[in-house]
Parts: C-alpha cells; sequence; structure tokens
C-alpha cells in the first residue's frame, strides 16, 4: 500500500517521494525505478538528510561530511538550509579535524530548488560550508558556485566569499 | 525579469518555466521544458537534434546572418528608465519582429524553390503508373482525356451505357 501510494506520488513530484524515502520501501521502490531507466540516468534528486555525505567547499580542513541532522524541515535539508554534520575526511593539519561535530551549509544540492519567479535551479552535487553556531563560515574562502538563496538565510559572508554566484 | 534562451533548442524561456542546471564550473544551462533537459542528459548533441534550431541554423535551414539579429544580443549594462524610451522600443519590438518573420519566409521559399520541373515530373509518372486506382482500365480506353496523350483509343461504340456503369 505505501509502495502503491509512491508511486502514485512519484508522478506527481520527485521530491514528495523521496522524503517518504525515509523507510526502505520507498527507497527500493526507487532504486527499482533508477535501473529500469538506468540508460537514461533519471536519477531521483532527493532531500540532504541524516547519513549523506557532502563535499565540503571551503578551506576549512575538511573534505568529506556527514549530514547528522536536518535543521528545520521534515524531510530533510534543501539548497540554503542549516545542518549538523560530522567530519569523516579532513586534510591534515586543518582548521577542523576528523571525528568532529558542525554546522554547515547547503550551497550546492542535487535536487531542484524552486525560485520566486517560477524557475528551478539545481546543482551538480551536494556540497556545504561550515559555520559555527553563529553561522560564520569557519573557512576562509568558497570554492565553486553558489546560489543567491543564501542571501534571504543571512549567508551574507558566504556569498561574499563566493566566487560565483547564480 | 530576462527572457533566456534554452540551451538545447534555442527557445525564448519566459519566467516561471524551465529548469536551470549549474554544473560545478560555473556554466549554467537553461532548459526550456523537460524534453531539451532529457535530451541533455542522455548527452546528445543539439547541433545533431533535427528539430533544434542549432541544427537549422547550421544546416542552412534557417537564416544565419541578419541584421535584425543584432537587436536581441544581450546587453549587459542596465539602461536608465525613460518613458519615451520604453514605448519606442516596444513599438520597435513589433516591426522589428515583422521585419524577420518577413525575411525568414523569404529565406525558406528561396530554399524549396527550383523544384517546378522536379515536381512536374513526378505527377506525369504518378499519372501514368496509378491512374488504375482513380478511374477504370476499361474507362480509360474509351475516354482518351483522361490519359496522357500518348495513348491512341479507338472510339467505336457509345460510351453512355459503361459510364452508368460506374
Amino acid at each position: 500500500m505505501a509502495a502503491s501510494n509512491s508511486s502514485k506520488l512519484f508522478s506527481v513530484g520527485r521530491s514528495i517521494l523521496g522524503g517518504l524515502c525515509n523507510n526502505s520501501i520507498g527507497s527500493i521502490r526507487s532504486s527499482s525505478e533508477m535501473v529500469q531507466v538506468d540508460f537514461l540516468s533519471q536519477q531521483q534528486r532527493t532531500f540532504i538528510q541524516m547519513r549523506t555525505s557532502l563535499k565540503v567547499v571551503d578551506n576549512s580542513g575538511a573534505k568529506k561530511v556527514m549530514c547528522i541532522q536536518a535543521l528545520k524541515g521534515r524531510k530533510g535539508a534543501r539548497l540554503g538550509d542549516k545542518v549538523v554534520v560530522s567530519v569523516k575526511e579532513a586534510h591534515s593539519g586543518g582548521k577542523v579535524k576528523k571525528g568532529e561535530v558542525h554546522y554547515g551549509v547547503v550551497v550546492r544540492a542535487a535536487m531542484q530548488r524552486g525560485r520566486c519567479d517560477g524557475s528551478e535551479v539545481k546543482f551538480d552535487d551536494n556540497a556545504v560550508v561550515l559555520i559555527n553556531k553563529q553561522g560564520e563560515p569557519i573557512g576562509t574562502r568558497v570554492f565553486g558556485p553558489v546560489p543567491h538563496e543564501l542571501r534571504k538565510k543571512k549567508h551574507l559572508k558566504i556569498l561574499s566569499l563566493a566566487e560565483h554566484i547564480v | 525579469m530576462r527572457l533566456e534562451k534554452c540551451w538545447f533548442c534555442s527557445s525564448t524561456v519566459y519566467p516561471g518555466h524551465g529548469i536551470q542546471y549549474v554544473r560545478n564550473d560555473a556554466k549554467v544551462f537553461r532548459f526550456c521544458r523537460s524534453k531539451c533537459h532529457k535530451n541533455f542528459k542522455m548527452k546528445r548533441n543539439p547541433r545533431k537534434v533535427k528539430w533544434t534550431k542549432a541544427y537549422r541554423r547550421l544546416n542552412g535551414k534557417d537564416m544565419t546572418q541578419d541584421a535584425t539579429f543584432e537587436f536581441e544580443r544581450k546587453r549587459n549594462r542596465p539602461e536608465r528608465y525613460d518613458r519615451s524610451v520604453t514605448e519606442n522600443t516596444l513599438k520597435a519590438i513589433k516591426k522589428i519582429d515583422k521585419v524577420r518573420v518577413d525575411r525568414e519566409a523569404r529565406h525558406h521559399s528561396q530554399r524549396m524553390k527550383g523544384k517546378k520541373a522536379q515536381v512536374l515530373r513526378e505527377a506525369t509518372k504518378e499519372l501514368e503508373q496509378s491512374i488504375h486506382m482513380v478511374k477504370a482500365p476499361a474507362a480509360l480506353q474509351e475516354d482518351s482525356s483522361l490519359t496522357l496523350p500518348k495513348i491512341k483509343v479507338k472510339v467505336s461504340q457509345p460510351t453512355e451505357d459503361n459510364r452508368m456503369l460506374e
């Protein structure tokens, strides 16, 4: 029954199905959908939730990070949201060490996010910038494009460090 | 508000439509609809896909160089708002569109020209070969006007009876 529900919802919106992906039935369905149309690489892009591995795009020292909690959002974090992360991989001698817990801001998400003019944006990968509890970035540089959704969320420091704003 | 061009098919993307995909090298791809987006994900080259503007321009099906295209060049300098300029621009847009459409029609008719002889030859051939689909062969022998002049017919009997049968 949950499977048939999710199949109906699949046609409505991928993101909703992704939200229901929290249980294993949903995720198996989505992976089977993937296999059926695998040649066209129609991947379901979903929220950033617990255990999502993310790339770090600042020079704070961390390289790969795992999301432990998406603050705000029942189904998970999207572009521009804050997350709590645990550092899995770090550069030696950086500000941040492996195994530490920090906050982060999602600056690139593979899941499309609607803009206020009605269009949608999506990026190639999932990336975060590590911040402290106050919201200031730990690193001093940000790599890659960032969306201007951050302006609304008041992450102006990150925007100022960014090399390309989309 | 800005009217963008679809990366794949080169049609205009109006506000509220389409998806923007931002690659990690900060290149933005805009798509007018999911058809173009899916073709992009399949890694198809728009220059080889017949229905796109890129293909048509490349293969000489549509106009490539024209003075009217200069008006649509992207300008990055914001213009100071001037009511009279706006009015004149709106009038000019209409006129330029009309001129461009006329020129495109002319280009198309120019391209389709030079087929009169071939069309005539094809028509005569079809008349010779497939006239049996239209009129019974018996009727043809009696009425010489239905066939081409080279078939000579000797009319010895009255033809009204056969006509009634048909």
